[in-house]
């Protein structure tokens, strides 16, 4: 507010007396001592060019810009290139962005890596408004520049540029030297540049696969080559960027059902998944299944992928198995063949269910349900639920977790009754988990078990449990048991709130309620339970139960009491069967917000009062 | 150890400083007064609004920081020395500026006003988010001046924040010191210690030897920067010790105190307990003197490097009591990749 109200100032100041003192102010704050005053100045551009209009922005600001651009700090930098890519209307809207190039070419070739991205993401925003004439005359000048400059740094972000322009060159001859210009980056000595060419190479080829009719076999033997060199690079880090490309590459044959690379590609990815660095093997298993779908319309290929998959489950990096472990299931879709499921696929599941690290068990517990979807009832029974009851008593929370958070689609395949009994100690030794985060997630998850397990599971089993975590000794706890009991509160019904968990509650432990956290506790339940439960309840049950506790000794019981009154009222008043409960609430609300406002204490008096106004508005209705 | 002894050109570098960046500010709005917006009264629509603001971790402008700090005097000057506060409470030890651990604080304890909050001081410093907790609390104590309690801790002073971090935060944050000297203006009228229901003493630091009853407490004049030496920097500085009697502290303000001295306090004064904040302990909370003092300290993970667990201290309305421990709070964006290859991997 005090920056926008400053500058507002600043503006009619300028546009009154129509002197420079804006664009003063700025290279006075641009040319003070401290950084941050400067990176501040650097922010209000945007406000200063819309102070001086274009023609001044042009012949003023841009030209002092382009000498700040060479000489200050990154910090600044990285504001200044940030703020250039919204500057198109600023200079006069396209015809005009060319000018905005130089400041952005100098701030490209930094030596920092943040301003360079800063920079790059500007100058392609910037592109998008050029029209063709000007991109070819302007843009595509700027990335050779920075393509053939001395600095790694230049190069890098002549990498980032490509993807601007290759899609809109119609000319084939001019965007075969953009490959090869591409292809010349790529054979550049610093991994840096070669790593910026790999890391582009996937957005280009998608760009083609866009505009499935722009490319020509030329620009497809300068984009094969590159792919080569990359997955044959000497540095790992450029090497890995080769599963993207890869997968790109194959999505563009498969669009245009052009098998004749496939098998090459096949090879391709074979090399990659067996690499001898880990990071390598690892971004292949993280992206397997995407991987592996660009060779499914072919059996014998998806067959030949079989061997280094397992490869990788068995892999001696702990990173790597913790990648394939959430990509079995998608495989085993892709395969769909039950032999190799069972013979090799579940076996290397129940290897992986015992793994060392805990990181790689609670990754395949994330998924490893769903391959149920690949087996038979039967099956499953036999082969896959001994592992999950063993998942479900995994030392590391997470797992257990993870397993229980899907249980859909093992209830649709095998039913819930199987596992019902490892479930239940599951999830009771979860809910007592020592790390409340733990005690808290378990009871999130609690409703969409309810959802899939039914009522009858619940109320002998779980009513219980989530009672009792009204009563923990942490706040967000409580306060998600709460929740959760209005949640199943609406999946189950109001008859079953009002059998099952209602004359529990109203029958508390009087010794607990002394503490006045429980009393809070059971106030924000039946307030809660309010919006779910049928306004016969309300009346009967909970309202007394309420009333009762506006004479709390404790004031914040008592303003929540307060607070809770228009909320009952309003449910009151939405009844279906068009009970008329204004008597009860003259008697009975009225009186108790009455005797709340005179309270001692000012906050009760405050809520007592809001919740009054409210009340009011609610019975004028 | 933290020192107190301070040179005092810095302090006259930062005044310096501050004023020569308030004339920018008025050059900055056109050279208008804005005196009048500032001077504006409250409205608990607004405090609350900014309470949401500052949820998020979000700093307020430095005309409402004025705002907020003129209301927030007004209602400590009317404060004692020694604050009554009525059971149920919960009572929390430092937070110095982890405002994500804070903000974990109240999903333990519960939001306010619901759960009725006592800190001991030690807002700021040492963590990145000072500006961001301070304002906080200071924001609550004026929606909430029932409801929350803010003593002053050994860090609420001019001298140390311009060691330990608030001070540069401030500048880093609001490009001037004016901040800084609006929220050390106000610690001046922090209240220095609070009893619970008569029966639980509550307070920064600890004992002092000039100090033998609560009353003598009532008559000191704590409208100042917290002194060198004294009873008043005493309370703010001194720790318990296993040794007897009154020893020199190792910080060099205040004195270390043994267990006669607690007992005899807490006899002379029908007390229960010593409640105190201002040391790391390991589990959040540690007792001492034969559960006649205990430490609560409520920055988990304290520095974002020691490993300690945080607690608060519930007190109900019949004066039960119960601890609750914390560990940091898991903070969005962090990376949860087990290794992660840098940039500049070749």
């Amino acid at each position: 507010m005090e920056t926008a109200a400053t500058t507002t100032n600043g503006a009619d100041t300028a546009s009154a007396s129509n002197d420079i003192y804006p664009l003063a102010l700025l290279m006075d704050e641009l040319k003070h001592d401290d950084v941050s005053t400067r990176v501040d100045a650097m922010k209000k551009l945007d406000k200063i060019a819309l102070a001086l209009g274009p023609q001044r922005t042009r012949d003023e600001l841009i030209p002092f810009l382009v000498e700040v651009a060479q000489d200050d700090e990154d910090e600044v930098f990285a504001v200044l290139a940030e703020e250039l890519g919204q500057f198109v209307p600023f200079v006069g809207g396209a015809e005009f962005a060319p000018i905005l190039l130089p400041p952005l070419e100098i701030l490209a070739s930094t030596e920092e890596t943040l301003v360079r991205e800063k920079a790059v993401d500007s100058l392609n925003i910037i592109a998008k408004d050029l029209s063709d004439q000007l991109l070819l005359e302007n843009f595509i000048p700027l990335i050779e520049r920075l393509a053939n400059a001395d600095w790694f740094s230049s190069k890098v972000s002549a990498c980032g540029l490509f993807k601007s322009v290759i899609y809109r060159v119609q000319d084939d001859n001019l965007r075969k030297d953009l490959f090869q210009l591409y292809y010349h980056l790529d054979q550049d000595d610093t991994p840096m540049v070669r790593r910026a060419v790999g890391k582009n190479l996937p957005t280009l080829v998608d760009l083609l696969v866009e505009n499935a009719d722009l490319s020509t076999n030329q620009d497809w033997e300068f984009i094969s080559n590159i792919f080569q060199n990359i997955i044959n690079d000497n540095q790992d880090s450029v090497k890995f960027l080769g599963v993207d490309c890869l997968i790109s590459i194959a999505k563009f044959f498969n669009a245009k059902n052009d098998q004749t690379h496939s098998q090459e590609l096949l090879n391709s990815a074979i090399k990659l998944i067996n690499d001898e660095a880990w990071r390598v093997r690892y971004m292949a298993a993280d992206r397997f299944e995407e991987l592996t779908k660009q060779f499914s319309n072919n059996p014998n290929h998806l067959n030949e992928l079989i061997e280094p998959f397992l490869n990788l489950c068995d892999d001696n990096e702990g990173d790597v198995r913790k990648a394939i472990s959430k990509q079995i299931p998608g495989f085993a879709k892709l395969i769909n063949n039950q032999t190799i499921v069972l013979t090799k696929i579940l076996p290397i599941i129940q290897n992986l269910s015992m793994d060392e690290m805990e990181d790689v068990r609670s990754s395949l517990a994330l998924k490893v349900n769903d391959i149920a979807e690949v087996l038979t009832k039967d099956q499953a029974i036999e082969h896959l639920l001994p592992i999950l009851l063993n998942m479900l008593r995994d030392e590391c929370p997470e797992v257990r977790l993870n397993i229980i958070s899907n249980l859909k689609i093992i209830n649709d395949v095998i039913g819930i009754e199987l596992l019902s009994e490892s479930l239940l100690p599951a999830i009771t030794e979860l809910a007592k988990d020592g790390n409340w985060r733990v005690r808290l997630a378990i009871i999130e998850y609690i409703p969409i078990l309810a959802k899939q397990l039914g009522v009858e599971f619940f109320d002998h089993q779980l009513s219980e449990l989530c009672l009792s975590w009204l009563w923990d000794t942490v706040y967000s706890v409580r306060d998600a048991a709460v929740n959760n009991l209005s949640k199943l509160t609406e999946i189950f019904g109001s008859d079953w709130c009002r059998d099952e968990i209602i004359p529990k509650l109203l029958k508390m432990d009087p010794q607990l309620l002394k503490n006045f956290i429980y009393r809070f506790t059971l106030l924000s339940t039946l307030t809660a339970l309010c919006k779910v439960v049928s306004p016969k309840v309300i009346a009967s049950e909970i309202l007394p139960f309420i009333v009762n506790l506006s004479t709390d000794s404790v004031p914040n019981i008592r303003f929540n009491v307060a607070k809770s009154y228009p909320i009952i009222i309003e449910t009151l008043r939405e009844d279906e069967d068009k009970t008329d409960y204004t008597p009860l609430i003259t008697t009975t609300i009225d009186p108790s917000l009455q005797k709340l406002c005179e309270d001692d204490d000012v906050d009760v008096k405050y809520f007592a009062n809001e919740s009054l106004e409210k009340c009011k508005k609610l019975l004028a209705v | 150890m933290e020192m107190t002894d301070l040179e005092d050109i810095a302090m006259q570098d930062a005044i310096e400083e501050e004023e020569g960046t308030q004339f920018k500010i008025d050059k900055e709005n056109g050279g208008t007064a804005n005196s009048g917006i500032m001077k504006r009264d409250l409205n608990i629509n607004e405090l609350d609004e900014w309470i949401s603001y500052l949820m998020k971790c979000e700093t307020l402008s430095e005309n409402n920081v004025v705002q907020l700090c003129d209301l927030a005097k007004s209602i400590l000057q009317k404060e004692e020395n020694v604050r009554n506060v009525n059971v149920p409470v919960t009572i929390c030890g430092d937070i110095h500026g982890q405002f994500h651990d804070l903000l974990e604080l109240f999903k333990i304890g519960g939001p306010a006003p619901d759960t009725n909050y006592l800190f001991m001081g030690d807002y700021v410093d040492r963590g990145y988010y000072s500006v961001e907790s301070v304002s906080l609390l200071i924001a609550l104590k004026c929606r909430y001046p029932d409801r929350i309690t803010i003593l002053r801790g050994n860090h609420e002073s001019r001298q140390i924040t311009q060691v330990y971090g608030f001070y540069d935060e401030c500048l880093r944050k609001y490009g001037s010191a004016n901040v800084w000297k609006l929220f050390t203006d106000l610690f001046d009228y922090l209240p220095i210690t609070a009893l619970v229901d008569n029966k639980i003493f509550c307070l920064h630091g600890g004992l002092s030897p000039m100090i033998e009853t609560i009353d003598q407490i009532r008559d000191l004049n704590r409208l100042q920067e917290v002194p060198h030496e004294g009873p008043m920097c005493d309370l703010l500085w001194s720790d318990p010790d296993d040794r007897g009697g009154w020893g020199i502290s190792p910080r060099g303000a205040g004195f270390t105190f043994g267990q006669d001295i607690s007992e005899q306090f807490n006899h002379t004064n029908d007390l229960e307990l010593v409640a105190r904040a201002h040391q790391l302990v390991m589990e959040g909370y540690a007792w001492s003197h034969g559960e006649n003092v205990v430490t609560i300290f409520s920055a988990p993970n304290y520095c974002y490097r020691c490993g300690n667990q945080a607690a608060i201290m519930e007190v109900d309305e019949n004066h039960n009591r119960q601890f609750l421990q914390y560990d940091p709070s898991i903070r969005p964006g962090e990376p949860s990749v087990t290794r992660k290859t840098p940039d500049y991997f070749l």
